[in-house]
């Protein structure tokens, strides 16, 4: 049988990055994850083993990544404006004490991820993220 | 619940509409303001010689949110 040459081969994304693999194994993994309440040893191990293996995916270049669109221009001052908006709020709040008066971001999440299905939905989305991060 | 809590709420709801308003204009016809996912894109191309400064950084980053709102 006559073999693709290197270009095309390479031009071929690997089976296992095609969502009908990828959405199944994260919605396991985040039904997993979701049964992890913070705190716990098991919640810590399982965000690093994740974590780290999608960064070493990212950096090791075993996936292939998007076309790389060009530089972004002025226009991405857009983006300061969500930004001061919400790193002000943190800022602010982390400095007056994070407290059910002040809440932080993540003391607002904490009742929310205390439910195993939301918990599971945020691992989900958290997990999606990272891949699309991975593949850029 | 106290006025400090509500401003606080407002504020982080206030930047989740921003958020999903820039990448609404973002993807508009013709837009010259990149989608979060294309401005993500052109950090992660920063590199100090070899090393791709902002693809760690952009990849940390979200492996310690991970860690901080499921396991601390």
């Amino acid at each position: 049988m006559e073999r693709p040459s290197p270009e095309v081969a390479a031009d071929v994304p690997a089976a296992w990055t095609r969502p009908v693999v990828v959405v199944p194994v994260f919605a396991v993994l985040a039904l997993v994850g979701g049964q992890l309440p913070s705190f716990s040893v098991a919640a810590n191990g399982y965000v690093l083993v994740l974590g780290g293996a999608m960064v070493w995916l990212g950096l090791s270049g075993r996936v292939r990544h998007r076309p790389v669109p060009g530089r972004p221009g002025r226009g991405a001052r857009w983006w300061l404006l969500p930004a001061v908006v919400l790193l002000t709020a943190e800022v602010v709040t982390f400095a007056l004490g994070s407290t059910d008066e002040y809440p932080t971001l993540s003391r607002l999440a904490d009742p929310l991820l205390a439910m195993e299905p939301v918990r599971s939905a945020c691992y989900f989305a958290w997990l999606s993220g990272f891949w699309g991060l991975v593949r850029r | 619940m106290s006025i400090s809590r509500l401003l606080a709420i407002a504020a982080f709801t206030l930047a989740a509409a921003l958020v999903a308003s820039v990448e609404w204009a973002a993807r508009r016809e013709g837009s010259r303001i990149p989608t979060l996912g294309d401005l993500c894109a052109g950090v992660m191309r920063y590199r100090v010689g070899r090393v791709p400064v902002g693809r760690v950084a952009v990849l940390g980053l979200w492996w310690w949110l991970g860690w901080h709102f499921f396991a601390r």
